[in-house]
C-alpha cells in the first residue's frame, strides 16, 4: 500500500474567459503558433533547461508537445490539437491558429457563450456541407493517372515546413521521391480487402539532399562486413531461400518457469543447448539457405558455423522490421528449436546486393514477386535538418495515404479559407430569416456571429503572411493575395501576379479588398476547370476538414467553460 | 487535548452554499462546462455534477460528507448529483431561517446555539419522516397523472414506425439528459446514438431492465474511445471489438466462418512451475518429485515443443483459425500458430473475454489438452479494424436463436481529445444507469409473473404498440416504471403544488410549528429552488412558466382527476390482465392539451423530459443527507500515526457523527 498523502484542495476560478490573465496567455500562444504558419515561417527553436538537444522546427506535431503550461485552458488546446496531428498528420497550426481566433473573436463579440457556441456550429455547418458539395470553389478531384497533382501536394506539404531547409529543386526531388514510394507501397494486384505496404525510412547525415533516393524492396543493416565478398558470388542463383528466427539463438532458455533448477557437478548445460543450436545449423546448411536472419542476438559459434558454408547471417534485425520482411519474402517466422524447420517456413528472396550509404553498409533485399515494401533513403546536411525532414516525409506519406480514401484535394496558399469566409458570409446573409429562429438568436446576434466566423477563417489565411506585407482577397472568386509593402508599383494587379494557390492571374478588371475588413458580401464564382492551368499549392482535403471541425469543436468547447478546477496534488 | 470544532449550523449552511455556488455553474440550459486538471496534469472537461465536486478535493469533513452522500445517490440513479447540492443548500437556508424566527430573545448565546441545532435537527427529522410516509402518495395523486409513461416499444418503435407520436418520449427523455450532461449542442446526436445502441440491443424474450442491465454491466468492453476526431463521427459498428491487435500476421484470406477459441491460460506448458526442482544430469536426469529417468535440458524444452504442437495440431483438426487468449503467449505458439495459419490475439481483458463467450456461447479452454467442440466460437468474420491510432480485432457473430432480434454491435465514441471521449462514455454509462433506474423504481422487484404474462399477451394482442411491460399497479401504483414528466421544472412545480394543497388541507386542525402542514410546506418552498435556478438567467421566465403551469392545473383538474379515475377503473376491469396502458392516459393527456389554450403549450413544448422515480429517489436522498447532517455537531481533529489497518478503514468512513481525520 502506497503511503497515505493528505490530499490538497484544488484551486479554482470562476469563469476563466473573462480572467485576463487567462486571456492574454492565449492570445500569446496565438502569436507563437501564427508565426509558425506556411513557407515563410519563423523557425523556433526548442531546448531544455538541462542541456539536451536544440531542436529547430516550426511543425505542430513538434512545437506544441514541447510548450507546456500550467493553464489547462492551454493544455485542452494542445491535446485536442495534437490529437487531430496524430491521425491526420496535417493542418495542425491551421486548427490551433482558428481555434484560438475563434474564441477571441467571440470574446470580442461579447456574444453569450451559448449563442456564440450554437452560432460556430451552425456556421461549421455550412462549411462542411459546402466542402462535401461536387460543385464546392475550392475543391480538386485528385487525378491518380498523372502524378502531377500528387507531387503538388507532397510539394506543398514540404514546402511549408521550412526548418528542413531545402531549395526548390531539393523540395522538388524529396516531393517525387514521396510520391514514388507512396505509389510503391501501393499493392498493384490484389483482391478483397487492399492492404497498404510500407515504407522503410533510413537517414544517412552529412549527404546532400539530391542523394535521398527509394528502392523497392529493404535496406537493412549490416553489422559487420565479413561476408561482402561472398555477397557478389549469389547474384547467379534465381531465387534465394532464407530464414527468419523471432527468437534468441544466443543460447538461453526463456520460458524455464518459477522453478529451480539444480545442476550436478560436471553437468555444461551451455554446450548442450549449443550443440542443439548447431543440430539446428545444421538443417539449415541442408536445406540450402542463403541467409540466415535472426530478430534478436545468435551464439557466435552458431554464426562462425553458418558463415563457414557461405550464409550470410543478419542478427538483431529488431522488432520493427519482422513485419516488412515477412511480408517480402514470405517467410514465417520460427520460433522453435527441437522440431525441423517445415518447408513453408523459409522465405525467398529474388537478389542480394550490398549498397553503401556514407558511413552506412547496408545489404539490399530484393523482393522476389512483386511486394509493396520499399526503402527511402533520406540524406541531409545535418542531424536537426535531418530529423525534421524525415518526421515531414512520415506526414507526407500519411497525407498521401488519405488520397486513396477520398480523392480530392482543397486549393492551398490561403485561398481555401478566404473562399470559404465569403461563401459563409454570403450564404448566412441569404438564409437570415430562417436561420434566427431556429437558432434562438437575435439577428444581432446572428451578424456578430458570422462575422466572428468569418473573421476567423480569414485571419488564419492572413498569418500566412509574415513579411509585413498586405493580405487581400479579390471580389470575383474570393482567392486569397497578398501585397508586398516594398514593391512599389503604379498598378496593383501588376504587383500581385498570382493568388495564392497559383490559379488566377491578376488581370485589370480584378478588384480587391484587405481582408478583415468590411466588404459587401457576394457570391465567390467557381473557376472555370482549365485542364492548361494546375494549381501550385494544395492541401489534404480530409485533413483540413477534420481540422476544421475539431478546430471549432475545440473552441466551443473552451466557450462553454464556466469554472476552473486545478488540483494542485 | 484534541481540537476540537463546533459546527454550528451557519457553518454548515456556509459550507453546502459553496458547494452550491461552485455546481451552479453548469447547471441548466445556460449552464457550462468546469474545465479542471487531474492531479496527473491531465486537463478533462466535465459537466457532471459528481465529477466536479470530486475534483474538488475538499479538506472540510462535512463537505467531504456532502459529496459522499452525492456520489452514492448519482452511483444509483446515473443522475442528479448537481440538484442534489441545490436543494440541499435551499433546504438549509429555509432551515436556518426557521430556527432564527423561532428563537426566544431570552436565552444566552450557547443556549441560544444549542436550542437552534436541536431544533434544525427535529425539522430535518419530520422532513425525512413526512418523505418517508407520505411522498410516494402526493407525487402519485400530484405528479404522476401530469405525466407520460414510456413503454419498451418505443426504444424500438423509432426505426419501424417513424410516425409513431410517442416514440421520442425514450428519445426526449436522454436528449434532456445529455443536454444537463453535455450541452445543448451535440444532445440530439448522442440521444439518438444511444436509441439506436438500445435497439440493437433489445433482448426479445426478456423485460426491458434486463437489457439495460446487460448494457450497464457491458459498456466498458462495449465501448471503444476514438480521440482526435470530431464527436459527430461517433457510430455504432456491428459485432464486437476486442481491444488487442492481432500478435501474428492478421487473417489473410476470408474464410466463412471463422473458428475461434478463447484460452485463458498458457499453451505452451512451462517447464517448471513455482515449487517444482528439476535436477540435471547428463542425460539421466530427471523430476525429482516423480523419479523418471534422468534428462538433459534440452530434452525438456523438447518435451514442451512437443506438446505444444501437438495442441496446434489439434485446434487445426478442428478448424481453428483465431486464438484469443488472456495471457502473453510464448514467441513458440505465435510462430506456430503462424505456421498453421492461425491468428493469435494476446492479452485480451477478462470483461471482452466474458462477453464474447456469452455473445459466441462457446466456453473458453481451461485445460488445453481437451478441447471439444463446445470450445469453438463460429463467427461471420474476424478482421483487424482501425479505430484511431489503434489497431484492434473486429469479430462478427452469427445469429443464434435466443437473440433473434439482437444485433450485437459495439459504440464507436469520438472526442477532439482523451477528455472529452471519457465525458461521453461517462454520459452514456449515467444515462443508461438513469434509464434503468426509471424503469425500475426503487423498491420495486422485478415480478416475473407479470413479465410472463406480458409476453403471453404479446403474442395475442391486436394493440402491440400500446402494451407496456410494467409491474402490476395494485402493488405499488407510486412509481410505476418508466414514468417521466417534462423537464424545466415541472415536478418541482407540480410536487410544491401537491404539497401546498396537502398542507393546507390539514392545517385547520392542529397547526404547531412542527406540525406535518409546516413541514410539507417547508419542503415545497425548497424544491422551487431548482426552478429558479433553471430561470436563473430570466427571473420573469420562471414566474411565467408556475403560472402558466398553476393556471393549466387549475384548468384541467378536473379532467385530469377524471382521466385518472378512468384509468383506474380500467385497470381494475383489466385487473386480470395485470397491467394498464399509461400510453392512452398520455394520449389523453395530449388530447387534454390540445383543447386547452394556449399556455398548456407547456406539455406540449420540447422542453425534454425526466423521470420521475429518479426525482423521487433524489429528494428521499437529499432528506437522508440533510439529517445526517444536521446531526454532527463536532469535529475531532485527531492526529494518531494511524497503523496500516486502521488506516484503511479510515479511509472509507462514512457519515458517522464524529469524523476523524489523518
Amino acid at each position: 500500500m502506497s503511503r497515505l498523502v493528505k490530499k490538497t484542495p484544488s484551486l479554482c476560478t470562476d469563469l476563466p474567459l473573462d480572467n485576463s490573465d487567462i486571456c492574454n496567455k492565449l492570445h500569446l500562444l496565438r502569436q507563437l503558433l501564427r508565426s509558425c504558419f506556411g513557407p515563410t515561417a519563423r523557425l523556433k527553436q526548442v531546448h531544455n533547461n538541462i542541456g539536451g538537444h536544440v531542436v529547430t522546427t516550426s511543425t505542430s506535431s513538434v512545437l506544441l508537445p514541447a510548450i507546456s503550461s500550467s493553464q489547462p485552458f492551454i493544455n485542452l488546446i494542445k491535446t485536442s490539437i495534437l490529437n487531430h496531428v496524430s491521425r491526420f498528420s496535417d493542418c495542425g497550426l491551421f486548427a490551433a491558429i482558428l481555434c484560438l481566433s475563434l474564441i477571441e473573436q467571440a470574446k470580442q463579440s461579447g456574444l453569450r457563450g451559448n449563442v456564440a457556441i450554437g452560432m460556430n456550429k451552425h456556421l461549421l455547418g455550412l462549411c462542411t456541407n459546402y466542402l462535401q458539395r461536387e460543385d464546392c470553389g475550392c475543391k480538386v478531384k485528385l487525378d491518380f493517372c498523372s502524378s502531377q497533382n500528387l507531387i503538388t501536394l507532397a510539394r506543398s506539404v514540404i514546402s511549408s515546413k521550412p526548418a528542413c531547409v531545402l531549395t526548390e529543386p531539393e523540395a522538388l526531388h524529396i516531393s517525387k521521391l514521396a510520391v514514388q514510394a507512396f505509389l510503391l507501397t501501393v499493392p498493384c494486384n490484389s483482391q478483397g480487402i487492399v492492404s497498404l505496404g510500407k515504407i522503410v525510412t533510413v537517414s544517412v547525415e552529412g549527404h546532400a539532399v539530391l542523394n535521398s533516393a527509394v528502392f523497392p524492396g529493404l535496406l537493412v543493416d549490416m553489422h559487420d562486413v565479413f561476408c561482402l565478398n561472398k555477397v557478389d558470388h549469389l547474384h547467379s542463383s534465381p531465387l534465394l531461400s532464407m530464414v527468419l528466427f523471432s527468437v534468441s539463438l544466443a543460447g538461453d532458455l526463456s520460458e524455464l518457469g518459477d522453478g529451480v533448477i539444480e545442476v550436478h557437478p560436471g553437468v555444461d548445460i551451455d554446450s548442450q543447448i549449443l550443440d542443439q543450436l548447431l543440430e539446428l545449423g545444421k538443417q539449415v546448411v541442408r536445406d540450402e539457405v542463403k541467409l540466415f536472419v535472426c530478430q534478436q542476438v545468435i551464439h557466435p559459434v552458431l554464426q562462425q558455423y553458418l558463415r563457414s558454408h557461405g550464409i550470410i547471417v543478419i542478427e538483431r534485425l529488431g522488432i520493427t522490421l519482422m513485419e516488412p520482411l515477412t511480408q517480402l519474402t514470405g517467410a514465417q517466422p520460427v520460433a522453435t528449436m527441437h522440431t525441423t524447420i517445415p518447408a513453408k517456413a523459409y522465405g525467398k528472396v529474388r537478389d542480394l546486393s550490398i549498397r553503401q550509404f556514407g558511413s552506412k553498409t547496408m545489404l539490399h533485399l530484393h523482393p522476389p514477386v512483386e511486394s509493396a515494401i520499399c526503402s527511402m533513403i533520406l540524406c541531409h546536411r545535418n542531424e536537426t535538418m535531418l530529423s525534421e525532414l524525415k518526421v515531414v516525409c512520415q506526414k507526407t506519406e500519411h497525407v498521401l495515404r488519405l488520397t486513396l480514401r477520398e480523392p480530392s484535394a482543397l486549393l492551398g496558399g490561403g485561398c481555401s479559407e478566404a473562399h470559404l469566409a465569403a461563401y459563409v458570409r454570403h450564404k448566412s446573409m441569404n438564409e437570415i430569416t430562417e436561420a434566427v429562429p431556429a437558432l434562438g438568436c437575435s439577428q444581432t446576434e446572428y451578424l456578430l456571429g458570422v462575422e466572428g466566423f468569418c473573421r476567423s477563417l480569414e485571419s488564419v489565411a492572413a498569418a500566412l503572411e509574415h513579411d509585413g506585407g498586405n493580405a487581400l482577397m479579390d471580389l470575383t472568386h474570393a482567392h486569397y493575395w497578398t501585397h508586398r509593402p516594398d514593391v512599389m508599383t503604379e498598378n496593383m494587379e501588376e504587383s500581385l501576379g498570382f493568388c495564392g494557390c497559383g490559379l488566377v492571374e491578376s488581370s485589370p478588371n480584378q478588384k480587391w479588398t484587405y481582408l478583415n475588413t468590411k466588404y459587401p458580401e457576394f457570391s465567390p464564382a467557381a473557376l472555370s476547370r482549365d485542364v492548361a492551368v494546375q494549381p501550385h499549392v494544395l492541401d489534404s482535403f480530409t485533413a483540413k476538414l477534420n481540422a476544421l471541425q475539431v478546430a471549432v469543436e475545440t473552441a466551443n468547447l473552451a466557450l462553454e467553460v464556466r469554472y476552473l478546477i486545478q488540483d494542485l496534488n | 487535548m484534541l481540537p476540537v470544532e463546533h459546527l454550528p449550523l451557519d457553518h454548515v449552511l456556509q459550507t453546502v452554499s459553496v458547494l452550491e455556488s461552485v455546481v451552479l455553474r453548469s447547471f441548466g440550459p445556460e449552464g457550462g462546462q468546469v474545465l479542471f486538471t487531474r492531479d496527473t496534469g491531465q486537463a478533462m472537461l466535465s459537466r457532471s455534477g459528481t465529477r466536479i465536486l470530486t475534483a474538488l478535493r475538499l479538506e472540510h469533513p462535512l463537505a467531504r460528507m456532502v459529496v459522499e452522500c452525492v456520489l452514492k445517490h448519482s452511483t444509483v440513479t446515473g443522475d442528479g448529483s448537481k440538484t442534489f447540492i441545490i436543494l440541499l443548500s435551499s433546504l438549509l437556508q429555509i432551515i436556518h431561517t426557521m430556527t432564527c424566527k423561532e428563537l426566544n430573545v431570552s436565552h444566552n448565546y450557547n443556549s441560544r446555539e444549542a436550542a437552534k441545532a436541536s431544533t434544525a435537527r427535529h425539522f430535518a427529522e419530520k422532513m425525512l419522516a413526512f418523505a418517508l410516509e407520505e411522498l410516494d402518495d402526493l407525487i402519485a395523486s400530484g405528479v404522476i397523472p401530469y405525466g407520460y409513461h414510456l413503454s419498451w416499444e418505443d426504444f424500438t418503435a423509432k426505426t419501424h414506425l417513424p410516425a409513431h407520436p410517442n416514440n421520442h418520449f425514450v428519445q426526449k427523455l436522454l436528449a434532456s439528459f445529455f443536454h444537463s450532461r453535455l450541452g445543448r449542442t451535440h444532445c440530439d446526436f448522442i440521444s439518438d446514438l444511444t436509441c439506436e445502441l438500445l435497439t440493437c440491443w433489445k433482448f426479445k424474450a426478456q423485460p426491458p431492465s434486463s437489457s439495460l442491465q446487460f448494457l450497464n454491466d457491458n459498456l466498458a468492453a462495449l465501448h471503444t474511445p476514438v480521440s482526435g476526431f470530431p464527436i459527430s463521427c461517433s457510430r455504432l459498428i456491428d459485432g464486437q471489438v476486442i481491444h488487442r491487435d492481432f500478435a501474428t500476421p492478421c487473417p489473410r484470406t476470408e474464410h466463412q466462418p471463422v473458428k475461434a477459441v478463447v484460452f485463458t491460460e498458457y499453451l505452451q506448458p512451462k517447464l517448471l512451475s513455482a515449487g517444482q526442482v528439476l535436477e540435471l544430469g547428463c542425460g539421466e536426469q530427471g523430476w525429482r518429485d516423480n523419479s523418471r529417468k534422468k534428462r538433459s535440458i534440452v530434452q525438456f524444452s523438447a518435451w514442451s515443443e512437443k506438446s505444444l504442437e501437438c495442441v496446434i495440431a489439434n485446434l487445426q483438426s478442428l478448424g481453428v483459425s483465431v486464438l484469443l487468449s488472456a495471457v502473453k503467449q510464448s514467441a513458440a505458439v505465435l510462430a506456430l500458430a503462424a505456421q498453421a495459419e492461425m491468428c493469435v490475439v494476446e492479452c485480451v481483458s477478462e470483461d471482452e473475454l466474458s462477453l464474447f463467450a456469452q455473445l459466441s456461447g462457446a466456453t473458453p479452454v481451461s485445460d488445453c489438452w481437451v478441447i471439444e467442440l463446445e470450445h469453438v466460437a463460429t463467427l461471420t468474420f474476424c478482421r483487424p479494424i482501425l479505430l484511431g491510432a489503434h489497431r484492434y480485432v473486429h469479430v462478427g457473430f452469427h445469429d443464434s436463436e435466443d437473440r433473434v432480434t439482437v444485433k450485437p454491435c459495439s459504440l464507436v465514441i469520438c472526442g477532439s481529445g482523451e477528455g472529452q471521449t471519457d465525458q461521453y462514455t461517462c454520459a452514456f454509462r449515467d444515462a443508461i444507469r438513469m434509464l434503468l433506474s426509471t424503469w425500475e423504481p426503487m423498491g420495486m422487484t422485478a415480478t416475473p409473473a407479470s413479465k410472463r404474462t406480458l409476453q403471453s399477451n404479446n403474442s395475442t394482442s391486436l394493440h402491440m404498440d400500446n402494451q407496456i411491460t410494467n409491474a402490476p399497479p395494485s402493488q405499488q401504483c407510486v412509481l410505476e416504471s418508466g414514468c417521466v414528466i417534462p423537464a424545466g421544472g415541472t415536478f418541482e412545480f407540480l410536487l410544491n403544488h401537491a404539497l401546498l394543497q396537502h398542507g393546507s388541507s390539514r392545517s385547520v386542525s392542529d397547526y404547531t410549528i412542527m406540525s406535518a402542514p409546516a413541514v410539507s410546506q417547508l419542503l415545497a418552498k425548497a424544491l422551487l429552488s431548482v426552478p429558479r435556478q433553471i430561470y436563473s438567467h430570466s427571473p420573469l421566465g420562471f414566474l411565467q412558466a408556475q403560472t402558466r403551469l398553476l393556471t393549466f392545473i387549475k384548468n384541467h383538474s378536473h379532467r385530469f382527476n377524471q382521466v385518472y379515475k378512468q384509468e383506474h377503473n380500467t385497470i381494475i376491469i383489466q385487473g386480470r390482465g395485470g397491467r394498464e396502458c399509461p400510453l392512452e392516459e398520455a394520449k389523453l393527456t395530449k388530447h387534454c392539451c390540445g383543447e386547452a389554450d394556449a399556455s398548456s403549450n407547456f406539455f406540449m413544448s420540447d422542453s425534454g423530459l425526466e423521470s420521475v422515480s429518479c426525482k423521487y429517489q433524489l429528494l428521499l436522498a437529499v432528506l437522508q443527507c440533510l439529517s445526517c447532517v444536521l446531526h454532527v455537531d463536532t469535529v475531532l481533529h485527531t492526529h494518531t500515526a494511524l497503523p496500516q489497518s486502521r488506516r484503511l478503514a479510515n479511509l472509507s468512513w462514512e457519515g458517522t457523527e464524529d469524523e476523524t481525520e489523518d
